[in-house]
């Protein structure tokens, strides 16, 4: 089980920001965050797979009406709801998470539907995504001083 | 030991002047290279030590310059510095000829001195006057340029570049502009520079010279040094033989050969790099001095096949103007009476004059003048005024100077009595000099020409929005273990609001006022605690340090109880931060449960409800209140909005977690949802 333990562990951080104070990024600007790795193993349920969250946002979606935003012009993916006892929430997903990538692909930049269909390819059973969110960012600074 | 300097002297004189400046200017050279010029037997005075400082000065500008030639990879780097080069050798030329002037003229001296036996007065006879200096400005240099209209429709090939600047020349201050690369697109080489020449005679003589090199050829090191020498004495020859006429010219002695010249100036070791011809030149005068633009003419030297060719139409437009130091500074101020010719001969006023300009200021007190009050009165003295030194008034005992101006038709005469016979003798001795100085400055003299020196410009100020987080929370080393516990209790708080299961790192316990004392962390929902978890949340003890941070955001949670996010009037207030809500509750299957359950009676609002973060609701009862609340808050919802729930599928409906609702009714919905573009959808995967 991992626990929110795990964001503090330097390890586990991919990118420490250094001047990024918010998650908002301005178009064409290299977005620095901290992230946390979350690796969900899709459950089986019937003929489906799934991860167990509902995520929202997309450029081709209203950012003003994303609760989850510190910026209200980010069009990225933010995770809207986890289910509880789901695979994301075990694997320690937590609501209103920007999703940075998953498996590689980038989601900073991508409609709602190409997301969604990132996050549920059925040949997949692990989805690795990483995550930013503002509280890691201020945990990694209070660790660092 | 004097006698034997001078002796020494007078054989050189005695000798060809012509070789003896020779001898000496290349001794000169070598003893400045050597450092011993101070040991030298030629005696140092004041104005010597002055201008061997300047060209110390400027001889190690020229090293510098040379190593940064060698040193630079890059073509503008390299212009620049050969830019710099020129210039440093042009003045340290001038320096030298200058001293050498110096040092002639105290031979001369000396030597005159020693054929009279007698001491005769120093530097020229007391009658003769020198003029007053001044400050002299060049400014808005513009060299407009003449292309055949064959360049202008050139397409092919290279733009043809050169690189030029102007050098600026009065008697010993030489002053570079900045560099300007020009090409076909250029109809004018425009110098944006004021150059302002501080000790100027009247009879000065500005030298302006434009210097091109062509910008495309390859100064790399590997060029042959043949050529690069050939081309360094070619082209100090032209250039250096002609200033060297120049400067020789005012002197005593006739111009030396070139080869001297070269001798005197080349470097140790070859320089390679850009070389800047001379492409035109043109003198400018008093004559040319006026307070506004003119155009003068050039003398274009080169022509179409030298490389550093740029086509000139032959003249130059620019702003020469000039502020004789007797306009512009006081020239005799002290005190006096005044009397006005024709007034009653007692009537006698105190006053303290000020000769400034064209204008002799009178005011009651010294202090008056030094606080810039207005004058008493003001006298003028121009060209036109007449003054003339009075016979002994019998009434008073010392001269008196008669002032005649012209003021209309009539002619008003003022008297000036001074406190003694040397005052008034040295008032009459400034006036002279004044009507001598604005007689040799002429038309500098009607009015005070403005010289505007541009302010520096200052570098843009990039501000750049840096400065993280990390550097703007401090924390002194002088506060307690409060402040870092205050700043993980915050932190807690968010992590604890975020988290719906109120999973919280371990070291929240100790914040804890379990009676039960440190439990080991685990998911609420296994725990039937969890409900009563809540009065026992890390939250409540600590909610003390921060009154205000809770019961602002406490409005913002009551609001939240009926959250819309799609309805304007609550938009701000129905998304919540989850951070701001002081109560939280862990979502349970309960919850889900009755969520679905209204949700299936197509309260299509309340899903959005149901993706508040769970502090909107507090305990089990409430958030069914909430509920039908928010539906109502919600009608005035689009429909979008509830179809845009049917992407979303809630958890639980029947006890299973990981229901969806009929893919029928889904895809309807993703249709009309996806059409909207005011929407904000959410998808479960």
């Amino acid at each position: 089980m991992k626990g929110p333990l795990s964001y503090l562990q330097p390890g586990r951080n991919t990118k420490v920001s250094d001047q990024s104070e918010t998650m908002s990024f301005i178009p064409g600007q290299p977005v620095t965050a901290v992230v946390q790795r979350i690796e969900i193993r899709k459950l089986r349920q019937g003929e489906h797979l799934i991860l167990g969250f509902s995520i929202g946002g997309g450029i081709d979606q209203d950012p003003g009406q994303n609760p989850f935003s510190e910026d209200k012009s980010d069009k990225g993916i933010y995770v809207t709801r986890v289910t509880p006892e789901g695979p994301a929430e075990v694997a320690g997903l937590m609501m209103g998470d920007k999703v940075m990538q998953v498996n590689g692909w980038d989601m900073t930049m991508v409609t709602h539907d190409q997301a969604r269909k990132r996050l549920t390819k059925k040949n997949e059973d692990v989805v690795r995504l990483l995550v930013t969110r503002k509280s890691l960012e201020q945990a990694v600074k209070h660790s660092m001083m | 030991m004097m006698q034997g300097v001078s002796h020494k002297l007078a054989m050189f004189c005695r000798t060809q002047t012509t070789r003896a400046t020779i001898a000496r200017g290349s001794s000169l050279e070598m003893e400045i290279r050597r450092g011993k010029f101070r040991r030298s037997v030629f005696l140092n005075t004041l104005q010597d030590s002055d201008i061997q400082k300047k060209i110390d000065h400027e001889i190690r500008m020229r090293d510098g310059a040379c190593k940064l030639l060698a040193a630079c990879s890059q073509r503008d780097q390299a212009l620049e510095a050969a830019k710099s080069l020129l210039t440093c050798n042009t003045r340290i030329m001038a320096y030298m000829s200058e001293l050498q002037r110096m040092k002639e003229a105290q031979v001369m001296q000396r030597v005159a001195r020693r054929s009279d036996g007698t001491r005769s007065s120093d530097a020229g006879p007391m009658d003769d006057r020198l003029p007053c200096k001044g400050k002299v400005a060049i400014s808005d240099l513009r060299i407009p340029l003449m292309w055949k209209d064959t360049e202008y429709f050139k397409n092919k090939g290279e733009l043809h570049r050169c690189a030029v600047f102007c050098l600026l020349q009065v008697g010993g201050e030489i002053h570079d502009t900045d560099m300007v690369m020009v090409d076909r697109t250029l109809t004018d080489i425009c110098f944006d520079n004021t150059i302002v020449f501080s000790e100027a005679s009247p009879g000065f003589e500005l030298r302006v010279e434009l210097y091109s090199c062509c910008s495309e050829e390859d100064y790399s090191a590997g060029s042959a040094p043949r050529k690069l020498a050939s081309k360094l004495s070619s082209s100090l020859g032209r250039s250096a033989g002609k200033k060297l006429r120049v400067a020789m010219d005012p002197g005593a002695c006739s111009p030396t050969s070139n080869g001297g010249a070269v001798t005197l100036l080349l470097p140790g070791h070859a320089v390679a790099g850009p070389k800047y011809h001379l492409l035109a030149h043109t003198s400018l005068s008093l004559s040319h001095v006026q307070d506004s633009f003119r155009t003068h003419d050039l003398s274009i030297s080169g022509n179409e096949d030298c490389s550093y060719w740029v086509p000139l139409y032959g003249s130059v437009c620019c702003r020469l103007a000039a502020q004789p130091h007797c306009m512009t500074q006081q020239m005799m101020s002290g005190c006096l009476k005044v009397k006005q010719l024709g007034g009653d001969p007692q009537s006698w006023t105190n006053v303290y004059g000020v000769l400034k300009g064209t204008n002799l200021f009178c005011y009651h007190r010294q202090e008056d003048m030094e606080a810039n009050v207005e004058p008493a009165f003001t006298i003028a003295i121009n060209k036109e005024t007449r003054i003339r030194a009075s016979e002994k008034d019998p009434h008073s005992k010392a001269q008196s100077i008669c002032i005649s101006n012209q003021y209309g038709g009539e002619e008003v005469t003022h008297t000036l009595s001074a406190d003694s016979h040397e005052e008034t003798h040295r008032w009459m001795e400034a006036f002279w000099q004044q009507f001598y100085d604005m007689s040799q400055w002429k038309q500098c003299c009607d009015d005070l020409m403005k010289i505007e020196l541009p302010s520096p410009r200052k570098p843009a100020l990039v501000t750049s929005k840096q400065g993280s987080l990390y550097h703007e929370i401090v924390i002194d080393t002088s506060d307690d273990i409060s402040t870092v516990t205050d700043i993980l209790t915050r932190r807690m708080q968010e992590l604890e609001l975020r988290s719906q299961l109120g999973t919280s790192p371990p070291w929240m316990s100790l914040f804890e006022e379990s009676p039960g004392g440190p439990r080991t962390p685990r998911l609420a929902r296994h725990s039937p605690r969890s409900p009563h978890r809540l009065p026992h949340s890390p939250l409540s003890p600590l909610r003390c340090p921060w009154p205000g941070l809770l019961s602002s955001d406490a409005s913002l949670t009551s609001d939240s109880d009926s959250p819309c996010s799609t309805s304007p009037c609550s938009r701000h207030r129905g998304w919540a931060e989850p951070l701001s809500s002081p109560r939280f509750r862990p979502r349970t299957l309960s919850l889900d449960a009755k969520l679905s359950t209204l949700r299936g009676r197509g309260y299509g609002g309340v899903l959005q409800c149901s993706c508040q973060p769970p502090s909107s609701s507090s305990l089990g009862p409430i958030p069914a209140q909430c509920v039908p609340q928010a539906t109502l808050s919600c009608s005035s919802s689009t429909s979008s909005n509830s179809s845009s729930e049917g992407s979303h599928s809630p958890s639980s409906l029947d006890g299973t977690p990981f229901s969806r609702p009929s893919s029928a009714r889904r895809s309807l919905r993703n249709v009309r949802a996806k059409l909207d573009p005011r929407n904000w959808l959410q998808s479960q995967v």
